[in-house]
Order: structure tokens, then C-alpha cells, then sequence
């Protein structure tokens, strides 16, 4: 805390915001993503009707902007703002946690990358409104599929580290053991975010409908 | 039988404004030997490998049994306590170099007086009356003991703000150290009453929000103390603080 | 006269109390030491604080607290103050509680107080393993808040070199040196409380730490203090030995069962655990069949002596002899021992579960020290206060365990406001003392340094001699003393005195040269060195740690009494004054009805 600097709060607020913001609604939002999107895996017709009803909501671009573009943005930002102000040693310290750390600012900027280019794609660019034909027509490109591929691990890992962190950051998990129960819970959904986002994937790749099996 | 001998290189800096040069000592072993005897080796004989004169080494050192925290320096990479340092444990040549997280004084010395200004912007201490015979301290639960023992061992050496990411020029983060020592201090029943002061000084630029959970703190830390619970509680502290503050329009 | 000035030298327990005592009044402290206070040598004291709390309901008072106290030190201490810090001990230990020292607890959420040497009472409080540390750490805290609120200001990194006595001998300033920069200043005060510990490094290698070389006591005797006592210097038996620093290895490692052996064929190299039962040469079981390994301290200390250094059956290529738990089940050393076996895992690298320990006695407390008076722990010189280890008061000949911490805390609390009183009773204060007083000691303190860093032709090395000396000490002045042998540890001395003068500093820059500061402190050494083998040559009785077998009995009708060591032109004098026995009278000391 150098005489220089500011005494103030503000960058409490922001970096709580931001710790926050990752979780809910961005996390969430994933989360609620990926489900939406596994209706890709049950039928071409139950994916365009949920796909359906969510570009239908009303007062679209001020709900997007308030509960996703906004956060995300803000969330991005100030983290590559936090990142610029570490210094990482993973290489001389290779502890796990620590390289732990790294990953989180490296999937951190490829997910931004990745959603960016997927915002750019999928809800601004040919289509608007998204059908299943369409996103299936992407995925015959491989450099699609691979970019979905990095970007939804990037995006899963991100979210279920920094979980764990959230935990830690907010006080939730304290001992070592409430932390590593923690880890475990944010491994679990970062791993089940991959999984979901893999096979979705491959499903629309593939014209798959693994989950389609109660469907007539 | 010629002696069994081994190199230690050393980065040398005479002033924080010259340049830096490494050094190479052949030293003789004996057995039990650790950093602090290597470089009183070197004191004796200071002339280096090729047989340059050169000057001792300076460097920190104090109670040499791991609880003044004085001799702390980077062993092979490694942010550690000089006089545990056992030569037999260490990989060959040995290599010492200064932490760099501090400013340089020269040699092996830094100077860790953030430390010390940081533990007084955080309050860290019990706001007695006076010390006139006033009786008894508050009673204390030996489950409260047993917790706060542990965090009151820290020898102030610096190996947690050494290894972490963000304790850097960049940035003014106080790091773990002081951190557990606030958490130490809100948990004794005095100092409790006074846990606001630390926690706001804890949401100063600096303070707790600056830790991103890389977790090295507490690998690097000689005494054992759980620096990650630490910080973790501390957040937890923080955050009701804050939130009650503000919802209390403070 | 204006706002007193005073300046506390050394930021041990001792140094930090004064210094709370003196900011509390009113009064701003420049508090001068050469390491950060945090990591002054009160750090290492392990066991814990005496105080007659009686809260165990053994009927302990601070009067037994007393009588343990004046016999344990042979009855060579001044009663009244050490009756005073008795009295003392139970309001410090509340005020440490206070400052939220982490104390062990009772389930009822009170002290807990556990047994110690030479007592049959429950006097001790502790912290865990650490007690010197948390007390030592509470107090800097208060400094450091006093510190925050501009009462104190700390010179970390200062080395001190001498007073500044004005031309009536007062003190009037102290002349230190900054270890970072070099620089040579002086800083005027009304009165300066010196605590400045132990003098361990006059010994090499002993339990001390780095900065315990005693090299202000002995500037300050060369400047007028009396050193008195100088010859009482306590051994501890058990220490694992290093080349750097010797560690402390519990007692409770030989109450636990723990053996002391060496091999019976001097020389034996084998490795301690491959050496058979029947080779073994148990000393202790053997010269004190009653006792065996748990003899007394100071007879486990000269036995492990005598064995090394008079009958040459020490270890291989090491004077040591082994304690041996080997013996004892694994997990029982795991419950019982694990905290003190671990530091010897630690430091020496060895499993001690496995093989046999290397110990043997270091040096490790100084009961010795500036002479100060029975009052105000005032020092002969006007001006110029003692507290804590650096001063001799409290022990008498002998320390009784967890005694030290309350003797350093007592003083300095008696100091710091003695001072103020004295500062204050001042007709003139430091501020009217001509400039010139202080140039020219600041010029004699320079011309010292720049002769060192101007001899270019010298050709002894400062860590030689230092090894030499303390070896020489170590194996003559500590724990078994024939006049012969100190006679020609004097002869040594002077010998290394004369190699002093032809030094090669090695390193001739003027910044952070701590060759330089060391050079200064060695040859401060050296003179206490002489001050301590002197006294222990006078002084033809045993009593305590002072042991002379050619005079194995206490000697009251011609040695109850204090010595007083003072320096005239390079010479070093002895006289003598009387011990304060008003309180208690002496009796006779037997350790053997303790064990």
C-alpha cells in the first residue's frame, strides 16, 4: 500500500464484483447454456422450440446487455487488469494450485477470444436467430468444431476453477478440507461443463440425438 | 585422501545500483553442513573457484534455528530458511541468490521493512489500556488457543510473499503473512473489538482482495502456519464487513 | 528544561519494555538495534515465564518463587530486587495475557502453568514451544503501535559503538553506526537503558544467536561501566552441536529414558548404532548409579566434559557424546518427543528414532553483565541504565529455568521510568551540550573505522580469530576451570589480541559491510573475553555454574561477593562488593537431595 496509491474501497468493490460477476450471472449463464443447447441431443424440433423461445424473449437486447454483455465484458476487462497486476512463477514454484493460477488467466483470455468470436457468429452475424439446421451447417467445418472444442473446455475449466476460487475468495470454503471439498466440487463442474459442451458438439458434428431416445 | 569438496554459486550485487555477477566457491565438506556454514566458509577464504579475491558475502542471519526469520534467500530456486538449509538435501552446485520480491541491499540482504509498515497500516496488535497492574486478560478457550498459536508462529521471513504471483512491483499487496496475522488478532477477544479498523485497512488497495488463490503461501511457509485458511477467513471477515457497512450506510 | 530525550538500545524483551514504559509516560524513544526487533535473540527462549500465580492450588507464593530463585543461584544474587521481580511475575504474566500472548489454557479458559527445573511448584506459563518468541512478539506489537502513534521511533540496522560522555563523565548521546550506509552519527539523549542480551559469541559456538557478541557491554565498560559477575556463565548438557550455532535438546529427551554413551574404545569410528550393547561406555548410569542419565544439569554438563576434553573419549571427529532414544518405541517417542526430535531432524539431517543423538554442552545464558544498582538498574555512569540479560543482576551464579524472560521483562519495566526520572531530575539537558562533545566522539568512532578500512597489509582473518577465541573459551572458562588452563587462556587472549591489530578487513566498501561491523564487535570481544576468564581465575571457590575443581566447595567467608570488573587505560581491574543478603541467609546448595 504505497503513499502513490488511492486509499480508497474502490478496488475492493471491483474486484469483488468481478470475483462475483464470474459466478453469477456468467457461470450460470453457462451452465443454462449448455442445458439449453443438449435439447441438440434430443430432436431437431425441441432444440428449435427452446433455441426458439429464448430469441423470442421480450425486451431481447436489454436483457442480454444487463445479464450477459455487460458482466462478461466487465468480467473480462477487470481480469485482464488483475492479471496484468501479477507476475506469474509457475515455472520456478510448479506447484499444482499454482499452475492452477496460470491456467485460469490463459482460459480466462481464450474463452473471451472464443466467446467473442461465437457472440460474432451465432447471434450477430448470418444467422440472428439461431436454428438447428444452421449451427449444424457450421460444424461440418472441422476448424469449427475444433474451435468449439477448445473454446468449451477453455470456458468449463475457467468457470469450475474459478468456483473453487470463488469459494476461497468469498470466505465459503476456509479450512483445507472445506477447500479441497471445494476443488473437488468445482472440478466436477468443470468437467461436466466439458463433457456437455463436447458432445453437444459432436452432436451437431455428427447429426447425433443420443438423448432423443424418449422423443416420438 | 583429498577433501570431498562442492561448488556454490552465488549472485552478488555489492549496491541495489550495480551490476550482477555470480560467483563460484569450491567449498570442503563436512558433514551436517548447512547454507549458513557455506557462507561463513566463504568469509574465511573469500576467493572464489578460479581463486579471485573477492569480499564475504553479505547476508542475513540471526537465531539460526528457524524462528527469527532473518536468513531467508532463494536455495536453488527456492524460497527458504538459510540455516535449515542442509547441504546434504541440496542438489549440486548449490545456488544462492536473494529474494526478489524486496528491494536489494546487497548480496544476499534484502530489505523487508514493507513487512513490518504493513503490520502497522493493518493494526496488528491488542490495543491495551496501559501496562499498569489492572489484573487478569480476558478468558480465552483452549480451542481459541490451540487456532491462534499456530498463526502467532510467523517469523516474518517473507518465503510466502516471495512466491507470490501477486506480490510484485506492480502491485502493493500485503501478502499471506499479514494477512493470517490480522486473522490472529480478530480472533483474540480484545483484539476483536477493534476488527473493523483491520478489516477496512484490509480493503485498502493492497489488501485482501489482491489474493488470487494461487495457493503458494502456504507451500512455502517454514512454520507451517495455514496461510491459505488464513486468507480465506479473512475474506469471509471482509465481506461481512463490508456488506453490513453498506447495508448499515457506513 | 524541554521534552527529555531517551534511547533504548537493543530490541529484545527487555529493550521493548523499556521502551513501552518510557512512550507510555509521554516521552518519544529512539530505539537503536542491529537487527529488526521482531528478530532479536528473545525469540529463542523456549520453555516459558515463572510466575507465583498459584493457581493450581499447590499454595505456591512469590516468596518460594524467591527462595527457589536465590538458591538456585547460590545465593550470589542481590535479594531485594530479585524479591521485587518475584512479587513482579504475576502481574507481568497478566499483562502479557493482556497483550494477547497466545498462553497454553486450562479448559476453564485461565493460564496454564507447568513444571520446570529447580522448583516443586507449577510457576511456569507457556506458550506451546515458543514462549520467548510470543513474548517477544506481543511487545513489538505495542512498540509498533506506539511506533504508528509517532511515541517511538525505530533505527533497525543501527550498530551501536559508545556513549557520548560530556567532560563531567555524563551520558549525554550514544555513537552508532548505520550497517546499510556505514555512516558514523551521533544522537543526543538525556539517558540511554541498554539490553542488549547475552554474550554468546565470545564463546563460538553456543546457544546464542548471531548478534549476542556482547560487543556493547564491552564498549561500555571501556567507556567507565563496571562488568560484574563476568565469570557465571551458564552451560546447558544437551545441545546438538553445529559448526554454526548449538541447539537446545529438551531435558525431557533423558526424562523420557533417553541414555548418554560413548563408545568404550576412544576412537571408534564405527557408526553409533552399529556399536554393540556391551561396547558402550554409559557414564552417566555409571559414575551416579543413583541418578544415572537424570543427573542434575550441572552434573550431566561437567560429566560430558570431563568425559570429552580430560579423558579424550568424545565422539569421532567431533567433541559429542550420544543420547540415545533408540531404544524407546517409535510411538512413544511420536507422542511424547516428537516436537524436540524434529528440530534435530531438522538441523542435523538424522532420523534420532533410528541413531543415537549428538550432543553436548553449549554455552547459554550469561548471568554476568554491567554492573547496575539495586534500585534502578542504573549503571555507575550517570546517564546510562541496564536491563535484561546484558546486566548482572537476578541470577546470582546460576539461572533458574523460565527465569530469564521475567528477569528481562522486570527490568526493563524497572528501567524505562528510572530514566525518565532521571531525565527529568536534569538541570541541563542534552540539548545544551556544545556540539563539539559529540563531533568528538563521532571523530574517535571514524578514525576507528577508517584505520580498519585503511590497513591494507594485514593479514589475519577476523572468523579465524574469532574461532580461535571461542574455542579457546569454550574449552577453558565455561564449564570445568583450572587456574592453569585460564592462565593460559589469558596468554591466548593476548596473543590474539596482538593478531587483532594486524587484521585484513577483506572487504574495504562502504556499503552493508558487515565484515567491517564484525571486526568492530570482535575486538569488543575480545576485551570481555578477559573480563570473564580474569574473574573466573579470581575467584578459588566452586558456586554454581562456577566450577574450579581444585576448589570444589563454596567459599562464603571469602567469596560472597559480587565482582566488579573495570577497564583504566587497558587495564583490566578487579574488586569486589558485597552480595544484599538481608532477606534470606545463606545455606548450603545441594543439588543431589533435587534430582
Amino acid at each position: 500500500m504505497p503513499a502513490a496509491a488511492p486509499e480508497s474501497k474502490t478496488g475492493y468493490i471491483l474486484d469483488k464484483l468481478q470475483s462475483l460477476s464470474g459466478v453469477v450471472p456468467i457461470g450460470a449463464y453457462l451452465v443454462d447454456h449448455l442445458w439449453s443447447n443438449s435439447y441438440a441431443l434430443v430432436s431437431i424440433e425441441k432444440y428449435n422450440q427452446v433455441s426458439g423461445e429464448l430469441q423470442t424473449v421480450p425486451w431481447r437486447i436489454g436483457v442480454e446487455a444487463a445479464v450477459l454483455w455487460i458482466p462478461l465484458l466487465f468480467h473480462s476487462l477487470y481480469g485482464m487488469y488483475i492479471w496484468s497486476r501479477g507476475k506469474s512463477n509457475a515455472l520456478s514454484h510448479p506447484w499444482m494450485s499454482n499452475w492452477m493460477y496460470v491456467l485460469q488467466r490463459w482460459t480466462g483470455l481464450l474463452a473471451f477470444v472464443f466467446i467473442g468470436w461465437h457472440l460474432y457468429t451465432e447471434r450477430f452475424g448470418g444467422h440472428g436467430v439461431t436454428r438447428y439446421a444452421g449451427v449444424a451447417q457450421d460444424m461440418t467445418n472441422p476448424w469449427y468444431v475444433i474451435a468449439y472444442l477448445v473454446g468449451v473446455t477453455a470456458c468449463s475449466f475457467h468457470l469450475g476453477n474459478g468456483l473453487w476460487n470463488f469459494a476461497c475468495k468469498w470466505g465459503i470454503a476456509i479450512t483445507p478440507k472445506a477447500q479441497h471439498a471445494a476443488a473437488w466440487f468445482g472440478a466436477a463442474v468443470g468437467v461436466g461443463c466439458t463433457l456437455a459442451g463436447i458432445v453437444v458438439v459432436l452432436g451437431f458434428h455428427y447429426a447425433w440425438f443420443p438423448l432423443g431416445g424418449y422423443v416420438q | 585422501m583429498a577433501d570431498k569438496t562442492f561448488i556454490v554459486r552465488i549472485k552478488r550485487q555489492q549496491r541495489p545500483d550495480e551490476s550482477v555477477r555470480w560467483e563460484e566457491y569450491e567449498l570442503r565438506y563436512r558433514p551436517h553442513m548447512n547454507v549458513i556454514i557455506c557462507l561463513r566458509d566463504i568469509a574465511e577464504k573469500p576467493f572464489t573457484r578460479s581463486g579471485v579475491e573477492s569480499t564475504p558475502v553479505s547476508y542475513d542471519a540471526n537465531c539460526l534455528e528457524e524462528v527469527c526469520g532473518a536468513c531467508a534467500m532463494l536455495i536453488n530456486g527456492t524460497a527458504r530458511q538459510a540455516c535449515t538449509a542442509l547441504v546434504d538435501d541440496l542438489e549440486k552446485p548449490i545456488r544462492l541468490e536473494p529474494l526478489t520480491k524486496f528491494p536489494l541491499v546487497r548480496d544476499l540482504v534484502v530489505d523487508r521493512s514493507k513487512m513490518f509498515e504493513d503490520l502497522k497500516r493493518t493494526h496488528c496488535w491488542i490495543p491495551i489500556d496501559g501496562t499498569y497492574d489492572i489484573g487478569e486478560g480476558p478468558r480465552m478457550a483452549p480451542s481459541v488457543q490451540e487456532k491462534g498459536y499456530p498463526l502467532s508462529r510467523c517469523i516474518t521471513c517473507g518465503n510466502c510473499l516471495e512466491v507470490c504471483p501477486k506480490v510484485n512491483q506492480r502491485d502493493p499487496f500485503v501478502g499471506a503473512a499479514i494477512v493470517s496475522q490480522v486473522r490472529l488478532f480478530n480472533m483474540h477477544p480484545t483484539g476483536a473489538m477493534h476488527s473493523a479498523e483491520r478489516l477496512e485497512a484490509l480493503m485498502l488497495p493492497g489488501g485482501i482482495a489482491d489474493c488470487d488463490n494461487a495457493q503458494n503461501c502456504v507451500k512455502a511457509c517454514p512454520k507451517g502456519i495455514p496461510l491459505t485458511e488464513s486468507l480465506a477467513a479473512v475474506n469471509g471477515q471482509v465481506l461481512v464487513h463490508a456488506v453490513k457497512s453498506w447495508l448499515r450506510g457506513e | 528544561m524541554t521534552q527529555p530525550k531517551i534511547i533504548v538500545v537493543g530490541g529484545g524483551l527487555a529493550g521493548l519494555m523499556a521502551t513501552i514504559r518510557v512512550a507510555e509516560s509521554g516521552i518519544p524513544v529512539d530505539l537503536f538495534s542491529i537487527v529488526p526487533v521482531k528478530r532479536s535473540h528473545s525469540v529463542c527462549a523456549q520453555g516459558g515465564i515463572n510466575a507465583a500465580k498459584n493457581l493450581k492450588g499447590e499454595g505456591d507464593s512469590t516468596w518460594k518463587h524467591f527462595d527457589d530463585t536465590i538458591y538456585g543461584g547460590d545465593f550470589l544474587a542481590n535479594q531485594p530486587l530479585v524479591k521485587g521481580m518475584c512479587e513482579a511475575a504475576p502481574a507481568i504474566i497478566d499483562l502479557l495475557d493482556r497483550m494477547g500472548v497466545m498462553f497454553n489454557r486450562t479448559p476453564e479458559g485461565l493460564l496454564d502453568f507447568r513444571r520446570f527445573g529447580g522448583t516443586l511448584y507449577n510457576r511456569t506459563a507457556f506458550a506451546g514451544a515458543t514462549t520467548g518468541q510470543q513474548l517477544l512478539y506481543a511487545l513489538d506489537e505495542q512498540v509498533r503501535r506506539f511506533e504508528s502513534e509517532d511515541k517511538v521511533k525505530k533505527f533497525e540496522g543501527w550498530t551501536f559503538l559508545s556513549v557520548v560522555l560530556d567532560d563531567g563523565g555524563v551520558c549525554r548521546g550514544i555513537c552508532g553506526m548505520d550497517l546499510r550506509t556505514m555512516e558514523i552519527r551521533t544522537f543526543p539523549c538525556d539517558a540511554a537503558i541498554f539490553c542488549t542480551g547475552g554474550i554468546g559469541v565470545v564463546f563460538g559456538r553456543s546457544t546464542n544467536s548471531v548478534v549476542c557478541t556482547g560487543s556493547a557491554q564491552s564498549a561500555l565498560f571501556q567507556q567507565g561501566v563496571y562488568y560484574a559477575n563476568g565469570e557465571f556463565i551458564q552451560v546447558h548438557p544437551t545441545a546438538i552441536p553445529g559448526e554454526d550455532k548449538c541447539r537446545l535438546m529438551s531435558e525431557s529427551a533423558r526424562g523420557e529414558g533417553g541414555r548418554v554413551w560413548v563408545p568404550k574404545q576412544a576412537g571408534d569410528k564405527r557408526a553409533g548404532k552399529d556399536i554393540p550393547e556391551n561396547e558402550r561406555f554409559y557414564f552417566l548410569e555409571d559414575w551416579y548409579p543413583k541418578y544415572g542419565n537424570l543427573v542434575p544439569r550441572d552434573v550431566a554438563t561437567r560429566a560430558i566434559h570431563k568425559i570429552v576434553f580430560e579423558m579424550k573419549m568424545g565422539l569421532v571427529g567431533e567433541p559429542a557424546v550420544y543420547l540415545d532414544v533408540t531404544h524407546i518405541p517409535r510411538e512413544t517417542l511420536d507422542r511424547k518427543l516428537e516436537g524436540i526430535l524434529e528440530i534435530y531432524e531438522k538441523f542435523v539431517g538424522v532420523d534420532p528414532r533410528e541413531e543415537p543423538m549428538k550432543v553436548f554442552p553449549a554455552m547459554h545464558y550469561t548471568m554476568g553483565g554491567l554492573w547496575v544498582d539495586n534500585q534502578n538498574q542504573a549503571t555507575n555512569v550517570p546517564g546510562i541504565y541496564a536491563a535484561g540479560e546484558c546486566e548482572y543482576q537476578y541470577h546470582g551464579a546460576n539461572r533458574l529455568g523460565a527465569n530469564s524472560l521475567v528477569s528481562c521483562i522486570y527490568g526493563g519495566m524497572l528501567a524505562g521510568p528510572a530514566a525518565v526520572r532521571y531525565a527529568r531530575g536534569l538541570e541541563s539537558g542534552c540539548e545544551n551540550v556544545p556540539g563539539a562533545i559529540f563531533e568528538r566522539e563521532r571523530v574517535r568512532q571514524q578514525d576507528i573505522t577508517d584505520a580498519l578500512l585503511n590497513q591494507h597489509k594485514g593479514t589475519e582473518n577476523p572468523i579465524t580469530i574469532w574461532r580461535e577465541m571461542g574455542d579457546i573459551m569454550t574449552e577453558n572458562v565455561t564449564v570445568i576451570r583450572y587456574n592453569a588452563n585460564l592462565q593460559k587462556t589469558l596468554v591466548k587472549l593476548d596473543e590474539l589480541s596482538e593478531r587483532f591489530t594486524r587484521i585484513n578487513l577483506q572487504d574495504r566498501t562502504q556499503w552493508a559491510n558487515q565484515t567491517l561491523n564484525f571486526v568492530r564487535e570482535l575486538g569488543n570481544m575480545l576485551i570481555l573475553a578477559r573480563v570473564i576468564t580474569m574473574g573466573a581465575l579470581a575467584r578459588n571457590e566452586t558456586r554454581g555454574a562456577h566450577y574450579k575443581p581444585d576448589f570444589p566447595e563454596r567459599d562464603d567467608a571469602n567469596w560472597l561477593k559480587t565482582t566488579k570488573a573495570s577497564y583504566n587505560d587497558g587495564n583490566i581491574q578487579l574488586e569486589y562488593e558485597p552480595v544484599d543478603t538481608s532477606l534470606l541467609q545463606p545455606r548450603e546448595r545441594k543439588y543431589t537431595a533435587k534430582a
